[in-house]
């Protein structure tokens, strides 16, 4: 029955269908760097069907027939993530929904502009930008991200500290939810539209976002040195309560910056110390009162340098290139953690001492992306082409996500691969929540199976923090991670 | 604008480093027609990482192949590469360990038997290289002489094509007017190499680059100019290590003409036209040269220019690029007719080029869309406003 279903739908959707095991098998990743040897037991990560929809009436038509089969469908677009967000973990459909892309109406007057839901945030960018606007905010891996990729994970980036959530500037979204109705959602709407805000694919497919957009003005990039990470917090917290807010806030600690001095990525002049940036825009009056927080900051504290206003450019256009990092690996493993800004020096520290005990420089960068709340990522090298040494370094992502833990923090995402920290990302009230909405509106479970809600039956927090923890006991005394 | 540097090490380093971000995906013209995950930068990536970095060779299927070979050598995923991966000189490697094998396609061999037989890549002997000459008033300007202060490489497509012949001629027509005292290599003149480095055949390439050095270094010449923007890049590039310390400038027919304006040595009059440039990749995104063809077009009075909407390091591939026609000739089209939706939209009279290759295809593209716009090299501009 599954097989001829699927027959069908590919036979209906021609050169947009696939089941060639070819293409498949390239559906059957994201970044998640997580060896097939781990992978391969647990999960059929290869899709059965990957299939092109190219507007909502195929979405629906698609999931439609889908549901009435019980055939799973994760939905995928820029497959940036890398929790195995967009990887199906039960085989059936993988929907491609790169083809739902481009403007569908600007609303100059309104400030708002409609986009269908595959169209990455830098052509989002650059089409706004021509007509003399701009995304109030977008993710740091914007030329590869979607904005219904972005709104379906946490939605936090560049400019959130500026302009809140992306869910804060939605307007409406079209959905197309599991059994193939076709919504248009707001905040008014029953289910509203902010179900989907992280939902990862498991409540439906989006495929209109409309979406708030600003003026596009100039920028100002200032780059500080600090001496080392203790002074870190104060000044970041004194741009964080000056007259104006930064449009992005972040830092990039010594073993970062070391890392990327080795590479050929260093930046002029240093050689030594943390940095912070601090990007603005706004209004003549506001840049230069902008100009003065910097100047009023950094004479006020011996220990912050401000680099030339060069090196603060360039970084700006290396916005989209943290990853570059992974030069020195090849290998990289890390953790991404939502911290209270507040704790950021006390996870910093601990997190340097807790490298050597594992054999591993960890490097940490990070956004302020809330007044509140940081995004920092720490990472590490490891050597994917040694596939035992590797599988026990990822132990260490638990380990570092710990720390996180300890300081308040939790992962950013959820996916598959955070599934056992879910008591952690949120209070048992909310969780509950979310699967009441789940269970209203895909009560087959079949939208994007295995994420978000519950961790597998091998990765239930007990079973899993104990592997983990006896990985990372070996690790600390035969390991080493590192470069090749 | 600069050029992009190149941090390229090992196939299989860099395809390690590969952390399938997926950033190249979107500005891929090849993923953008295809759309298929195998068909984007990091879809051949990862398929390469399990063949070469990992040993898998039964990833090197035939189906990967025909992807590797489905690639205009843009560059546009080198310039998004996130972790600042040189793609191209990995697609050309690529495409170098894929031929080492055996396994390219059978398009490429016939290149290549081509090319060693007739030194160019066409079907006519060598020694017809100055054919196109025929046409001028005084064919024998373009006679290879020692010394000249000027060496025009011509290329092998405005050689021996003739919808590309009158770029020669009017080049020939400007150099004439500025009083320039130049030369050409006639039956000397090999073709740059390109077509065997981008097929895989870098030994073959070799001879082609030891050659076309040898007979410069013979005529003396220290000033080359050329009009095409893949043997640009080539000599820029891969003749350095062969011309070793001889001293030659390379320079673009776009950055030789844009001296002789600002030198005075042209006097361009007024044109009433919508003028838009196409940047080629190999002359815009991979050698840096973005105002050149911009400072000739803004001098001549009268014109309007307008950009498209990619343009400069963000410019649209033709779809002419990497051999991709003679695998795939009907992709390549499909990929010139992305760029020529935009030339609609711009409300150019006249598309400009610097390549005669993207002039090639961006005139088949414009004829098929029946836009009332001409397709031109800047050279005929530049001739037209003289
Ligand atoms: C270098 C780099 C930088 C990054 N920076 C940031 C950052 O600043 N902030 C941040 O939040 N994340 C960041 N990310 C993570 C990721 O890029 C973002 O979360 C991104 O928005 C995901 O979008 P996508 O289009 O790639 O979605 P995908 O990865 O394809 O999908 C993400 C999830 O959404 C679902 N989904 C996708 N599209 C739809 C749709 N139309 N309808 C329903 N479900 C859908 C998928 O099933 C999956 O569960 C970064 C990643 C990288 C590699
Ligand atoms: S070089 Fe151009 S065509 Fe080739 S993969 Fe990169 S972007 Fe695509
Ligand atoms: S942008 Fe670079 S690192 Fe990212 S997938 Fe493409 S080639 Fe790989």
């Amino acid at each position: 029955m599954r097989t001829e279903i699927l027959e069908k739908i590919k036979e209906k959707y021609g050169s947009r269908a696939t089941d060639s095991s070819f293409e498949c098998g390239l559906y059957s990743r994201d970044l998640g760097p997580v060896p097939g040897l781990l992978v391969n037991p647990l999960f059929n990560t290869t899709p059965d069907l990957v299939v092109r929809p190219s507007h909502a009436e195929e979405v629906a038509e698609i999931l439609r027939t889908a549901y009435g089969s019980g055939i799973p469908v994760t939905p995928r677009a820029g497959a940036s993530t890398v929790y195995f967000d967009s990887v199906p973990i039960k085989g059936g459909i993988v929907m491609d929904v790169n083809l739902l892309r481009g403007i569908v109406e600007l609303d100059e007057e309104g400030m708002t502009v409609k986009v269908r839901s595959a169209t990455t945030w830098s052509e989002l960018e650059g089409y706004l930008n021509r007509k003399g606007l701009a995304c109030k905010s977008y993710p740091s891996s914007a030329p590869a991200a979607t904005v219904g990729g972005w709104l379906c994970m946490m939605g936090y980036g560049l400019g959130s500290l500026k302009y809140g959530s992306m869910l804060s500037q939605i307007k409406s979204i079209e959905v197309v939810l599991p059994a193939g109705e076709i919504r248009t959602l707001t905040s008014e709407t029953e289910p509203s539209l902010d179900w989907f805000a992280g939902s990862e694919g498991t409540l439906g497919v989006v495929t209109e976002v409309e979406i708030e957009v600003r003026r596009l003005t100039a920028m100002e990039h200032f780059m500080l040195l600090l001496a080392d990470e203790s002074e870190l917090l104060n000044v970041m917290q004194a741009f964080m309560n000056a007259s104006v807010t930064p449009y992005n806030l972040h830092f990039a600690d010594q073993h970062c910056l070391r890392a990327m001095d080795k590479l050929g990525f260093g930046l002029e002049g240093v050689d030594s110390g943390c940095t912070l940036g601090i990007d603005y825009e706004g209004t003549k009056e506001e840049l230069e009162q902008a100009r003065k927080t910097v100047e009023a900051i950094t004479s006020e504290n011996e220990k912050v340098t401000r680099l030339e206003d060069e090196v603060a450019e360039l970084e700006w256009d290396g916005r989209f290139k943290a990853l570059k990092l992974k030069r020195g690996g090849p290998g990289v493993l890390g953790a991404e953690v939502w911290l209270p800004v507040k704790e950021l020096a006390g996870y910093l520290a601990e997190v340097q001492t807790m490298g050597p005990k594992y054999h591993v420089d960890l490097f940490s960068y990070g956004h302020v992306v809330t007044p509140e709340y940081i995004t920092v990522m720490t990472t590490f090298y490891a050597d994917e082409t040694r596939t035992i040494p590797y599988i026990i370094n990822l132990s260490l992502v638990k380990k570092i996500q710990d720390v996180g833990y300890r300081h308040g923090g939790c992962p950013y995402g959820v996916g598959l691969w955070n599934t056992p920290y879910l008591n952690r990302i949120y209070e048992s009230a909310r969780l509950a929540e979310l699967r009441k909405r789940k269970q209203q509106l895909d009560p087959k479970g079949l939208m994007n199976p295995g994420k978000v809600y519950r961790p597998p039956f091998l990765m239930q927090p007990l079973t899993y923090g104990l592997g983990m923890d006896v990985m990372a006991g070996v690790q600390k005394l035969v390991g080493r991670g590192g470069s090749r | 604008m600069t050029e992009r540097n190149s941090f390229f090490t090992t196939l299989e380093n860099e395809a390690l480093i590969c952390g399938r971000c997926g950033c190249c995906r979107s500005s891929c013209p090849v993923y953008k027609i295809i759309g298929w995950e195998s068909a984007a930068p990091r879809g051949k990536i990862s398929l390469a990482k399990e063949a070469f970095a990992k040993g898998d060779k039964s990833a090197l299927s035939d189906e990967f192949v025909k992807r590797v070979a489905q690639c205009t050598l843009c560059g546009a995923c080198a310039s998004e590469c996130a972790t600042c991966i040189d793609t191209r000189s990995l697609w050309l490697e690529l495409r170098k360990r894929i031929a080492g094998l055996g396994k390219q396609p059978a398009a490429y061999d016939a290149i290549r038997e081509t090319l060693l037989a007739n030194k160019n890549i066409s079907n006519f002997e060598n020694d017809e290289r100055l054919e196109w000459a025929e046409d001028l008033d005084e064919p024998e300007v373009v006679e290879p002489r020692a010394g000249a202060e000027v060496g025009y490489f011509v290329g092998c497509v405005s050689s021996f094509f003739p919808q590309a012949a009158q770029i020669p001629l009017d080049m020939v027509e400007i150099l004439t007017e500025a009083e320039v005292d130049f030369t050409t290599m006639g039956a000397d003149e090999w073709c740059c190499g390109f077509p065997l480095i981008s097929t895989g055949f870098q030994a073959e390439a070799d001879q082609f680059i030891k050659h076309n050095v040898e007979k410069i270094k013979e005529m003396d010449i220290h000033t080359l100019i050329t009009g095409c923007a893949s043997c640009y890049h080539v000599w820029k590039h891969d003749y350095q290590e062969e011309l070793g310390d001889y001293q030659l400038e390379i320079l673009h027919n776009t950055e030789y003409l844009a001296r002789l304006v600002k030198e005075g040595r042209l006097e361009l009059n007024e044109l009433e036209e919508v003028v838009a440039y196409h940047d080629p990749c190999d002359l815009g995104r991979n050698s840096g040269i973005y105002e050149a063809p911009r400072e000739i077009i803004a001098a001549i009075p009268g014109v309007k220019m307008v950009e498209l909407y990619h343009n400069r390091a963000d410019s649209l591939c033709c779809g002419g690029g990497g051999n991709l026609q003679s695998v795939d000739a009907e992709l390549a089209e499909q990929i010139a007719q992305l760029r020529v939706e935009e030339v609609n939209a711009s409300g150019a009279t006249i598309l400009v080029s610097a390549c005669q290759q993207c002039e090639q295809m961006l005139s088949t593209a414009v004829r098929k869309a029946e836009l009332p716009v001409r397709v031109m090299d800047i050279s005929q501009l530049v001739l037209e406003a003289l």
